[in-house]
């Protein structure tokens, strides 16, 4: 009995293996040839068919880099609030509720909505501000409830010390909790953005277009180029074989900054790991 | 013998200045009660020493003294607590403020991971404006008289927890000696260190009392009996500890007159002679 539960359950880690294996070796097989220097420093050309992605992955880095510098002060003040502030524990519940449900909502959700906002009625067209807002959104939860396991693990004792001294409220938290628990902000920010940077819903009606944008110049009708929009245009026009390869191209180097955005959180998570069990 | 204790301290009172003055002080967390009908006087420049059984509320007495219980909210701390005549509930009191005057000394050091020389200034750094010469200035006076000095002075860079424990929990005493506390309440701050550290922090404890008034939780006899001048018994009656006894160190240890403070002492006596 005991065997065939162990199986049943490998099979199952098997299953949830293959998918990730092959599509992994896929996007390595056909993207690597597309791979040169002159793809990662070139602007596109020809509709996609030549040129490179420079402009799509400075928009990309552009879209996620403002999407974690709205997102982490706004994830310590949530975390600070859940963690350290409320000592009511309906009101700890509603606010987990609030970001548990946030984290639930469709990314086209966002798209729609900040066409309708920002696009619209602010009148802002289609900007890469938008873009970082609406990435911010989406990321904050997993940011925030990072943050608040890691003040949650923080052993009382700091707390107690620092109060025990004289320390107002404010100064024990800028003195032991934030450096303490700066690891869980840093875990959270890159697995979020990990997530934001392949997200092409949010930023399609919003924040990016296809061909004709460089760096932004302000706020207003200031798109950016981006990876997964790129991507999403260029696998509609797959038949052609130059287009083709560009696709996979783009894809691998896609994977490629998830990925390590994913190994560079990797430290602080095992370190965390270490401190809540060792 | 009357129900909240025989107190045999107003009879020998003499003119010392009162520092805390606690009256029916009641304590309850989640309906369970951890405290009862708690009266005490405690008077400046002694040590004054709470010894009871566990889970007689030995902490969370010390926890009210300078409101460290308002960091656990399910506490309710009821009844009036005095420091120098005035409530320490009152509105116009700083909690803050309150901690700063009275330090703390835990059982476990508690060290920050951080360099000797920043542990020991950590509270100063942010309770005053100094400068960097005045804080190394106050960061050897703390040291000094929390007698690491010596110990410490060639590695105050170094991380605080390279120290051995009884070198932390001295670095904790001169962390709240930085501060330059009126009182220091330690909460059986020998009970993780070897004896050579302990022996330490009892001559300092006795060094201490000319310039500070101590409050020592203790369940060393022996310490109570070496270092204190008063002593109160926390004993657990009616489901809550509340203060059996309180007399000068000597007559109580020698000749307790309540049944719960016997009991306890023989326990303790049979627990050492073992």
């Amino acid at each position: 009995m005991d065997n065939i539960f162990t199986g049943l359950a490998g099979l199952a880690a098997v299953l949830a293996a293959l998918p990730l294996v092959i599509m992994v070796a896929g996007i390595l097989v056909r993207g690597l040839p597309a791979i040169s220097w002159r793809f990662l420093t070139e602007q596109i050309r020809l509709v996609g068919a030549d040129g490179g992605i420079f402009y799509n992955l400075i928009g990309t880095l552009i879209l996620i880099g403002v999407a974690i510098l709205i997102c982490a002060p706004i994830a310590t003040g949530l975390a600070l609030t859940q963690a350290v502030f409320l000592r009511n524990q309906a009101a700890r519940a509603r606010l987990g509720l609030f970001l548990y449900t946030l984290n639930g909502i469709p990314s086209i959700v966002f798209g729609i909505f900040g066409f309708i906002v920002f696009v619209n009625y602010l009148g802002w067209g289609k900007s890469w501000l938008t873009g970082g807002i609406l990435l911010a959104i989406m990321i904050l939860p997993t940011v925030t409830v990072a943050l608040i396991e890691r003040i949650k693990a923080l052993p009382a004792k700091y707390v107690e010390a620092a109060t025990g001294l004289g320390l107002r409220p404010s100064q024990v938290i800028w003195s032991v909790i934030l450096p303490q628990s700066w690891g869980g902000l840093i875990t959270g920010s890159l697995l979020g953005l990990a997530r934001a940077a392949g997200e092409t819903a949010p930023i399609m009606f919003t924040a990016t277009i296809f061909a004709g944008a460089t760096l932004p110049h302000g706020i207003r009708e200031s798109p950016v180029l981006s990876l997964p929009y790129h991507i999403f245009i260029l696998a509609q026009d797959s038949f052609d074989p130059a287009v083709g390869a560009k696709l996979w191209g783009s894809a691998l180097v896609l994977l490629a900054l998830v990925f390590a955005l994913s190994v560079v959180a990797l430290p602080f998570r095992l370190r965390m790991h270490e401190e809540a069990h060792g | 013998m009357d129900k909240s204790g025989t107190s045999r301290q107003e009879d020998t009172a003499v003119a010392t200045q009162e520092v805390f003055r606690v009256s029916n002080l009641s304590v309850r967390s989640r309906g369970k009660t951890i405290l009862t009908q708690v009266n005490v006087t405690i008077e400046a420049n002694q040590v004054f020493g709470i010894i009871g059984p566990s889970g007689a509320g030995k902490s969370t007495f010390l926890r009210c003294l300078n409101r460290l219980s308002d960091l656990t909210p399910e506490l309710k701390v009821d009844g009036r607590i005095e420091y120098h005549g005035r409530s320490i509930n009152d509105p116009a009191i700083d909690p803050d403020d309150l901690r700063a005057r009275i330090g703390f000394l835990f059982q476990q050091p508690v060290v920050f991971p951080k360099s000797v020389l920043e542990n020991v200034t950590f509270g100063l750094r942010h309770l005053r404006r100094l400068h960097r010469a005045a804080l190394a200035e106050a960061a050897e006076r703390a040291l000094t008289e929390a007698a690491l000095w010596n110990e410490v002075k060639d590695r105050l860079d170094d991380s605080a927890l390279t120290l051995s424990v009884g070198q932390q929990q001295r670095l904790c005493l001169a962390r709240a000696l930085a501060t330059e506390p009126e009182v220091i309440l330690m909460d059986e701050p020998t009970s993780a260190l070897d004896p050579k550290s302990t022996q330490a922090i009892e001559d300092l404890i006795l060094s201490l009392k000319e310039r500070h008034t101590i409050v020592l939780v203790t369940h060393n006899l022996g310490q109570a009996r070496r270092v204190t001048d008063w002593l109160a018994c926390l004993c657990v009656r009616e489901g809550g500890g509340t203060i059996a006894e309180t007399a000068c160190c000597d007559a109580l240890l020698e000749n307790p007159q309540c049944q719960e403070v016997v009991e306890y002492l023989g326990a303790g006596d049979t627990l050492t002679s073992s």
